[in-house]
Parts: C-alpha cells; sequence; structure tokens
C-alpha cells in the first residue's frame, strides 16, 4: 500500500477523493465505550445518543446514513450495537466497526460480570433500581428530542407524514415488528419509485 | 476447555438466529439455557433477565451472565463475544456494501422511501418506554426536564442521564 509518491502527490490525491480526516480509532473506541457506559435505557435510547454524539456533535455520518444503518440494524441481532457497528465501519472499515462494537459492549460486560459474580455469590440484586428509575424519564427525552429532530429533517411530503404516523401506530398499538414494518415501508417505496418512472 | 468450546458453540448458533433483535430472544433463550442445557435454574434465569436490563447494552448481554454461570469469567467472555459475532459480521458486510447499493437507483429511492418509517419507529420507542414507566407527577416532570436540557442547550446526554441517575439513587426513588 506503500507507493512512491511525492508528499505533493498525496495531498493531491486525498483532496481529489476529498477524504475528511481519518477519525483514530482511540476516538472511536472513547465515543462507543462511553455510549456503552452511559446510555442506560438500551435500544432505542443508544440509538438517541449516538445520533445526537455521530451525527450532530461530531457529524461523522450524515442523517441519512445514519438512518439506513438503523434500518440495516433492525435485521440481525441488537440494533443499537448495529448502529454502533455501522458508524465505526463508516469511519475507519471493518477496524472502526469492530472497534465501535467492542468499546459499546465493554462497559456492559464489566457491569454483567461483576454483578453476576455478586449475584451467584449472594444470590441477591444490588440495589440499583432508584438510580434507573430517576433516568427512566430522562431516557425517553432523549428518544423523543432524537425522534423529533429525525421528524423535522426527513418527513416533509404528506405521504412521508402518512408512512412515520403508519410505522408509528403499527409499533405501538398493534405489536408489529420493526423488521416487519420495514419490509413493509421498502414494499410501498418500491411501488412509488416505479409508478414514478412509468408516469414520469 | 471442552466447556469453553461447547459454551462458544451454542452462543454462536444463538446469534445465527435471532432475528429482530431484543425480545424474541427471552423464549429462545429460555429454551435452551433452563430446559435444554439446564445451565440456569428458572429463577437465575430470570433474575439474569433483570441483570441485563440494568445495563446499557442489549438484551442479548445475557449471554455475559449465562456464560459466568457455566464458565466464570472466561465463560462469560467467550459467550458475549460468540453470540454478537454473528450481528456483527451482517452489519460489516451491509456497511461495506452501502455505497454500493446507494448507487444504485431503485434502492436509493427505497431507502431514502422508508426513513418516515424509521423515524416512526423511534417515536414509537419512546411511546412504548414511555407508557410502562411513566406513571407518577414527578416521572413526568423529569420528561419535561430532560427534554428541555437535551433540545434547548449543549449539555452531554451522558451528563444528563447520569444526573438523573444520582437524582434517582439520592432521592430514593422506588
Amino acid at each position: 500500500m506503500s507507493l512512491p509518491l511525492p508528499g505533493g502527490a498525496v495531498a493531491v490525491i486525498s483532496l481529489a477523493m476529498d477524504r475528511k480526516p481519518q477519525v483514530p480509532l482511540r476516538e472511536i473506541f472513547r465515543v462507543f465505550f462511553m455510549i456503552g457506559a452511559t446510555g442506560f435505557g438500551g435500544g432505542m435510547a443508544i440509538v438517541s445518543l449516538v445520533e445526537r454524539t455521530c451525527v450532530r456533535e461530531k457529524k461523522w455520518v450524515t442523517l441519512d446514513e445514519f438512518m439506513h444503518g438503523i434500518a440495516f440494524g433492525q435485521i440481525l441481532g441488537p440494533f443499537s450495537l448495529n448502529a454502533c457497528t455501522f458508524v465505526g465501519y463508516a469511519l475507519r472499515g471493518i477496524a472502526g466497526g469492530i472497534v465501535a462494537a467492542v468499546g459499546f459492549i465493554a462497559p456492559s460486560f464489566v457491569l454483567i460480570s461483576l454483578l453476576s459474580w455478586l449475584y451467584f455469590r449472594f444470590h441477591e440484586l444490588p440495589q440499583l433500581q432508584s438510580a434507573l428509575k430517576g433516568t427512566n424519564p430522562v431516557v425517553i427525552a432523549l428518544i423523543v428530542v432524537a425522534a423529533s429532530g429525525m421528524a423535522r429533517a426527513k418527513v416533509r411530503s404528506p405521504a412521508g407524514v402518512v408512512m412515520a404516523a403508519a410505522a408509528f401506530a403499527a409499533a405501538s398499538f398493534f405489536d408489529v415488528g420493526a423488521l416487519t414494518i420495514l419490509a413493509a415501508a421498502a414494499c410501498c417505496s418500491l411501488g412509488r419509485a416505479w409508478y414514478g418512472r412509468e408516469h414520469a | 476447555m471442552g466447556g469453553l468450546v461447547k459454551i462458544a458453540w451454542i452462543f454462536l448458533k444463538i446469534g445465527l438466529i435471532f432475528f429482530g433483535g431484543g425480545y424474541v430472544l427471552i423464549p429462545l433463550l429460555h429454551r435452551i439455557m433452563v430446559d435444554e442445557r439446564h445451565w440456569l435454574t428458572l429463577t437465575e434465569f430470570l433474575d439474569g433477565v433483570a441483570l441485563s436490563q440494568l445495563t446499557p447494552g442489549p438484551l442479548a448481554i445475557l449471554a455475559t451472565f449465562t456464560g459466568f454461570r457455566v464458565g466464570g469469567l472466561p465463560g462469560a467472555l467467550v459467550g458475549t463475544v460468540c453470540i454478537f459475532i454473528p450481528c456483527t459480521a451482517l452489519m460489516l458486510f451491509f456497511a461495506s456494501r452501502y455505497e454500493r447499493l446507494r448507487a444504485m437507483e431503485v434502492v436509493n429511492a427505497v431507502l431514502d422511501g422508508i426513513l418516515p418509517a424509521v423515524v416512526g419507529l423511534v417515536a414509537s420507542a419512546a411511546w412504548n418506554l414511555g407508557r410502562t414507566s411513566l406513571s407518577t407527577l414527578r416521572d413526568f416532570l423529569l420528561l419535561a426536564a430532560g427534554y428541555a436540557v437535551l433540545q434547548f442547550t449543549s449539555v452531554s446526554p451522558m451528563v444528563v442521564i447520569l444526573g438523573a441517575g444520582l437524582v434517582g439513587y439520592l432521592m430514593h426513588f422506588s
């Protein structure tokens, strides 16, 4: 990979490719470790944290890319972890994805190992419940902020409003799985894309 | 060593089949850990679920708990790594094809078309969580305060969440 190019040529090439400066793996680990250490509430709370940190603050990925990551992440396994992997990959390829995933899981792993040890030793749950009762409403606030920000940016057309409302209702009131909802949404937009092309 | 290989193999298999994530995992793990393998008693399993809800990690972190029970800390490590290998690998695969997928017109139209549905899903998570965990005036006050801080200031959400946890701890929320 180390072609003998003069410094100027390298600069020109990197300018031409419009590459952002590489984010160090250490920084990726640090950010996702923090998310994994404080993202109590799991699931969408994590996604909201990642959105706030990596999209709004650090601008590592665009909102579009990030939301596609969430959609892919619904397929296999926990989507909170998948969203982290996706952002990590966007920054530094496979190494970045793995570092982000490990960084995110590490705090929970340490915490659970500690709690498991206590549990199997004393057969009692440590009293963390009060603290978590306090974080619950704030976690919900975090998700609401993320959802409203995404809605303002990405739900513009009447059709979009209908789709968002339908997805919300299906997931909230009818207990439909996320993967099913996204598949249905994909069919809808596929249909509209075809229709738009035929009637353009 | 044989024990660790067995743990690795079983969690790898679980990692391969939990499509849709989250709560699909509870009945699946219950069947394998309690009924088939007898690695956990029912009480232990339920306590493990409660414990894994305490952490920021996904429910699959239950693999750490079970692995710990069967093989101590090495078992916990092997179980955790193995349950997350399949989904991480798949995600890396998708991420690596992402640019190419986006370049295809139809795929791009579909990807952009489903964004409102993603918004609906995120909003629904707030709704579902709120329905089960917001009950008292205190909860709603915290919700409003949290919303105000997160929407209108640039205070890090980590600080806000830890602060709220501290409030709950100090005021003995029950």
